[in-house]
């Protein structure tokens, strides 16, 4: 029953994500759902699931982009692999821990996408606006969804 | 701990090299469609760019058409939203012009020197009482100098000018319930008051009773009268009501012959009335 939860969780999160950089953006600015929801699937779940969280959600988004595919799935897979490194020494749960981390994360990640994009010799898309401001957007979102994929994993036992 | 760490591992690399795999080996024609189809559905905006061409290779040509004709109905669109914007500036400025010419050959036939002005300001809550034209001291223009509009080839009589400033001018329109002029109806030239009433209408008050008033006669500016030139239209006669019992005077509704509604540029006659009476007015109203 919890994977039918979870397909939901991960179809509703692409979709908010769709909308939100549709319809809520301010300058063309939006915070990164699908890298939030793959941090915080990848702090509260297990190591295997919470990877698993990490490419499913890059492979949403590689599919709502038109650039390389896989770029995201093989970052957020990454990402979530280094998260379960990191908090089997530091305390995730905290709300200061998970600002640095999405901080530092979503930095990273942006940095190692457009290392893909030039590696795959394509044209670099990297934006400096968002590449100054996301992380910023990014650490307002993450201890929300964290909330809410905690009362999630309490109620419905998912993640 | 050691087993969910191994596990941790199996998972990585597994998904890394899924991930790894879909980096590197182009992905089929038809799924790499789909994924553009859906891209572009979602995020049209991103195909807008000069990279255009460079994500939607490898993909079937009649598709690619669909896409480029769906561009090229957008860029369309916006350029007929641009085009009807030119329109309607285009008309305007012609009417404009057609009405400035028609009006400037008037002005010439005018017997009397003046300058044209444009009504810059209406106030909403004293629409029929004054207006502001872009023509002040500068120009020439001088308290109490004449105001004529110009309507269907004709000039008449829009009120005079009440507050000179270096650029503009306030004035004071007939039709304001403060506003008067002493009119003469045609043909038999009876002399009356004509006064604003604060609407669109005028009202001529003092007519002999006696008098033979038709509706449809035509009011002019009295030679009696000192602040106006004589001669110029004021009105025509709408309504004529019979004599209350306790006057010796009839009254009549007046049409002005200049609607202050669609004017746009008005025609400030020179006046150079003397300074003696003016100051002589100046002192009465004080």
């Amino acid at each position: 029953m919890s994977i039918i939860y979870e397909v939901v969780i991960y179809l509703a999160v692409g979709s908010t994500y769709w909308w939100w950089s549709q319809n809520l953006t301010v300058f063309g600015l939006a915070p990164n759902l699908m890298f939030a929801a793959a941090l915080c699937a990848a702090i509260l779940a297990g190591p295997v699931k919470g990877i698993a969280w990490g490419f499913f959600l890059g492979f949403y988004a590689d599919m709502l982009g038109s650039d390389m595919f896989g770029g995201y799935a093989l970052t957020y897979t990454l990402m979530a692999y280094g998260v379960y490194i990191i908090k089997r020494h530091f305390d995730m749960d905290s709300l200061f821990s998970q600002l640095v981390a999405s901080l530092a994360l979503s930095w990273l990640s942006i940095l190692f996408y457009q290392g893909l994009v030039i590696s795959f010799s394509r044209p670099s898309n990297l934006d400096l606006r968002v590449f100054l401001s996301e992380p910023f957007l990014n650490a307002l979102v993450v201890p929300v969804m964290f909330r809410i994929f905690y009362q999630l994993k309490r109620g419905l036992g998912v993640l | 701990m050691s087993r969910e760490k191994d596990a941790a591992n199996y998972a990585v690399v597994f998904f890394a090299a899924v991930s790894i795999l879909l980096l590197l080996f182009p992905v089929s024609k038809i799924a790499h469609t789909v994924r553009i189809a859906a891209s572009y559905s979602l995020y049209p905006s991103l195909h807008y760019g000069a990279r255009y061409t460079h994500y939607v290779r490898n993909v079937p040509d009649n598709f690619l058409l669909l896409l480029e004709t769906d561009q090229e109905n957008r860029a369309l669109k916006e350029k007929v939203r641009e085009l009807e914007v030119r329109l309607q500036n285009a008309a305007a400025a012609a009417g404009e012009g057609e009405r400035l010419a028609v009006e400037m050959g008037l002005s010439r036939a005018l017997p009397w020197k003046g300058v044209w002005a444009r009504i810059i300001n209406k106030t909403p809550a004293d629409w029929y009482g004054s207006f502001f034209v872009d023509k002040g001291a500068e120009q020439g223009v001088a308290i109490n100098d004449t105001v004529l509009g110009m309507e269907q080839g004709h000039a008449g009589l829009a009120g005079r000018v009440l507050e000179v400033y270096p650029k503009f001018s306030k004035v004071l329109l007939l039709t304001n319930g403060a506003a008067s002029a002493v009119g003469s109806i045609e043909p038999e030239g009876l002399e009356a008051l004509v006064e604003g009433k604060g609407t669109w209408m005028l009202k001529m008050n003092y007519i002999p009773e006696e008098a033979s008033l038709a509706e449809g006669a035509e009011v002019v500016t009295s030679p009696g009268g000192l602040l106006f030139p004589p001669g110029i239209p004021v009105g025509k006669v709408k309504k004529v009501y019979s004599r209350e019992s306790f006057m010796n005077f009839i009254t009549a509704d007046v049409v002005p012959s200049v609607n202050v509604n669609t004017l746009k540029e008005v025609f400030v006659v020179r006046r150079n009335l003397p300074k003696e009476l003016l100051g002589a007015r100046q002192a009465e109203k004080k």
